[in-house]
């Protein structure tokens, strides 16, 4: 199975070789199609492969109500919670305040039901290796960036503020705070946790694109959720929904985010 | 020593088979040849990809790494098997061994060199030593690998100090090979914390007097960079495209930190000739491999392929 341009370097080695050294013999690479385990490593990996994939089986916290996304216009409790763990963890990694969070809801995989959960029900709800990214926006981008996520996909979940969207979807008012109430200083520079998918373009916010000052921490949102619930479990607590009423928007503007009609 | 050890983790087979190469050649002729195996970004992927993964679905391993390498290392004989750094963070394998799985199955793939990539740094410096030093405690026939670096100021982290070496020469019958290492800077990737008492310096700075001295007092005849910069970061920052302008003498820059699958070398012209600079992605689903023939101290021919690690 060597692709046609290692078959070229072996005939352009051996051709050079059998220049300097007639009497050489070409060198020819037998390799199979497949390759199998090497004995002595897959001997090491195997014991290991079973205890990590025993530790799937571990408890983690008490969940009572289960964390969920919501269906179409209802809240996505469980990106809240994603959003407001990687907005703390932020916070913990820089040293400095991070008052935004942002994360894309196509990424959240299952819903974690409501009970005991698993290491393995964490990795089945995040089985990508998506990282925490920190960047700077000002004021004015946090509101555009928010505009983004309602107006493509009805309003990807946050941590940090609050968004409504009054009047009619011919007319629409959008207003955008911060979680207490108090307004966003459009030329304020802001702090934001966010992933390296939605930085990097995914899920089009363009604007998360702008971010500056990007800090790639290399934490992955999964191991700061499996981290978040083992703190919980041993500080003898549940893991409840965070509350709603981070999105307030009325079924006449998420039906006109269902058409792509909606413009804000 | 250094060459003792090669030789010694080589086998005998392998040495058999170098004899009638340089027999041919003659005692005085100055030629070889030798194979760099290289991966970079392997993230802890201990495992091959598993289902769901599109195209890089079922690749990878380091199992099967390790056959592939064995079975070009009885092939070929001079082969050098080289990491380009971020061997860390990505599986639960990193979260659980912490690292220490990972360089330890490295020094049992028979890696002579590696480098070190910001990911590198996820733990710290003092969980990075410990990695390092389960990698040396090993019990096993392979000798411990090196780890190379020439643009980290470590005189504040003597700890970590110690296992960084600038460069490292290799002797093969008929080549004299020179290996050095440059990280990428950390600002915006590594947390100030976890690389206290490591001051990054300029990467095309910090090669130039090391590839002097390589060419000149080394007197090597093959110089080859691992590069955790990213291949091309279209002139933001220092990067593997632009190293061999910026600094003359290199004949292979293996990359890494972009992740960038090239499916052969791009060769890059420089003042003496041209570099060859190569990546194969990320996870160990390909294993890099670059061929050199050298006579008299030059390279007569140079060339190179991905080899996708197939099941
Ligand atoms: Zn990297």
């Amino acid at each position: 199975m060597l692709k046609p341009s290692s078959a070229l370097l072996c005939a352009l080695l051996t051709l050079s070789l059998a220049a300097q050294a007639p009497a050489g013999k070409a060198q020819v690479l037998p390799l199979g199609p497949t390759i199998p385990d090497d004995p002595a490593i897959q001997k090491v990996i195997d014991p290991l492969a079973a205890e990590i994939k025993a530790s799937f089986d571990l408890p983690l916290v008490q969940a009572p109500q289960g964390l969920l996304r919501g269906r179409r216009g209802e809240e996505n409790l469980l990106g809240y919670w994603v959003a407001d763990v990687m907005r703390t963890a932020a916070q913990g990694t820089v040293g400095k305040p991070v008052r935004f969070g942002i994360t894309n809801a196509g990424g959240l995989r299952s819903n974690l039901r409501p009970g005991l959960l698993k290491v393995a029900d964490i990795f089945e709800m995040m089985p990508f290796e998506n990282e925490l990214v920190v960047v700077e926006l000002t004021g004015a981008e946090v509101i555009q960036v928010v505009k983004e996520g309602i107006v493509r996909r009805g309003g990807e979940p946050c941590s940090g503020v609050k968004a409504r969207v009054d009047g009619s979807p011919e007319q629409p008012v959008f207003v955008l705070t911060w979680e207490d109430g108090s307004a966003i200083d459009p030329a304020e520079t802001v702090r934001v946790a966010t992933t390296d998918y939605l930085y990097g373009g995914g899920d089009s916010i363009p604007t998360l694109r702008k971010g500056r000052k990007p800090f790639t921490t290399g934490i992955t949102l999964r191991q700061m959720l499996l981290d978040q619930c083992a703190a919980l479990a041993k500080a003898k607590q549940e893991l409840l929904p965070p509350a709603p009423g981070r999105y307030t928007l009325p079924v006449p503007i998420l039906e006109a985010i269902r058409d792509k009609k909606l413009k804000l | 020593m250094e060459r003792r050890a090669f030789l010694a983790s080589l086998g005998t087979a392998a040495l058999a088979s170098q004899v009638p190469l340089r027999a041919q050649e003659g005692p005085a002729a100055a030629s070889g040849r030798i194979t760099l195996l290289h991966t970079n970004d392997t993230h802890s992927r201990i495992e091959p990809f598993g289902p769901g993964n599109g195209a890089i679905s079922g690749l990878g391993g380091v199992s099967r790494r390790a056959t592939l390498v064995r079975q070009l290392r009885q092939q070929l004989g001079s082969v050098l098997l080289l990491d380009a750094g971020d061997t860390f963070q990505g599986t639960p394998y990193f979260n659980r061994y912490k690292g220490r799985l990972d360089y330890q199955l490295m020094r049992m793939m028979g890696y002579d060199a590696g480098t070190l990539g910001n990911h590198d740094f996820d733990n710290g410096v003092g969980m990075l030593v410990e990695a390092m030093e389960a990698m040396e405690q090993l019990q096993h026939a392979n000798a411990p690998f090196a780890f190379l670096n020439c643009n980290f100021d470590c005189k504040g982290a003597p700890a970590l100090q110690k296992w960084i070496r600038p460069y490292l020469v290799k002797d093969f019958p008929g080549v004299r090979v020179g290996i050095t290492g440059i990280g990428v800077a950390f600002a915006g990737l590594v947390a100030p914390k976890n690389h206290e008492g490591i001051t990054w310096r300029d990467p095309y700075e910090s090669l130039k007097p090391v590839v002097k001295r390589l060419r000149e007092v080394e007197k090597v005849d093959l110089v080859v960079v691992l590069s955790h910069l990213g291949y091309n970061l279209n002139g933001t920052g220092p990067d593997d495209l632009h190293l061999p302008g910026q600094v003359a003498g290199i004949d292979a820059v293996i990359g890494g930190h972009s992740h960038t699958f090239l499916e052969t070398p791009t060769r890059v012209p420089q003042a003496q000739g041209e570099t060859l600079v190569f990546q194969v992605g990320f996870g160990g689903v390909n294993l890099g491999r670059l061929d050199f023939a050298v006579a008299r101290g030059q390279v007569r021919a140079a060339s190179g392929a991905a080899m996708p690690v197939l099941a």
